[in-house]
């Protein structure tokens, strides 16, 4: 297996639909992929006692998520049958129904891209050193809980 | 030597974003002088990673280490 170096996967604030557009359309010259899966994490107007989140605030420490996020990487190159794989994390804050998570996931048969962008989402939910705030419309916040 | 501490998400808003602490020989040391200092990190909930590595047994501490509380993970 060729040697993966750790990638950024951060970017300042909401992933762009447009981004997204862009990083399927740069798959065409690669035509022995036969499926992609791609899952997107939507930031959530969750409604709590009368207040609703208009935003929420993410911070990181960064070189150990780089680092986790390269382990996951190769632990799921190794299991599943991956043409390729790309995973984008926003920092900063992004708006409730903005996106903040980006995983696409590549094969040359679909079992093998839906199989790993599930487990890879689950593994950046659980093992990515990676804190959201949620900041509500009147100033005040708490601090997000994975489910 | 001091011991440099990295902290994250709400322990942050407990003991700010870093510490500097001497005489810690290693992470129950670390874990005690903590909670007397903030007793309010004493009832949160929180990994310890050195070098970048969750620890789960008490580990021994240079000057050198990388130490840092970590809440547990919301992202996504």
């Amino acid at each position: 297996m060729k040697e993966r170096k750790p990638k950024n996967i951060f970017v300042q604030g909401p992933i762009a639909a447009s981004f997204i557009a862009d990083s399927i359309e740069k798959h065409k010259s690669k035509t022995d992929i036969g499926g992609h899966s791609i899952f997107l994490g939507q930031v959530r107007a969750d409604k709590i006692g009368g207040r609703e989140v208009s935003c929420i605030e993410y911070t990181t420490y960064e070189e150990m998520a780089l680092e986790k996020m390269h382990a996951i990487r190769e632990d799921i190159f190794s299991k599943y049958d991956l043409t390729c794989m790309h995973v984008y994390h926003s920092l900063g804050k992004v708006s409730a129904g903005e996106i903040s998570l980006f995983v696409f996931t590549s094969s040359v048969h679909r079992k093998a891209a839906i199989d790993a962008c599930e487990e890879t989402v689950e593994r950046i939910k659980t093992e990515l050193p990676v804190w959201g705030k949620e900041l509500f419309s009147d100033e005040t916040h708490q601090w997000k809980v994975n489910q | 030597m001091p011991i440099n501490i990295i902290i994250f998400g709400q322990l942050a808003d407990i003991a700010g974003g870093s510490l500097a602490l001497e005489n810690i020989a290693d992470t129950n040391s670390l874990v005690k002088e903590l909670h007397i200092l903030y007793p309010a990190l004493a009832t949160a909930k929180y990994a310890i990673a050195v070098d970048k590595k969750v620890v789960n047994e008490n580990t021994r501490l240079t000057e050198n280490s990388i130490v840092a509380l970590l809440p547990p993970f919301s992202g996504g």
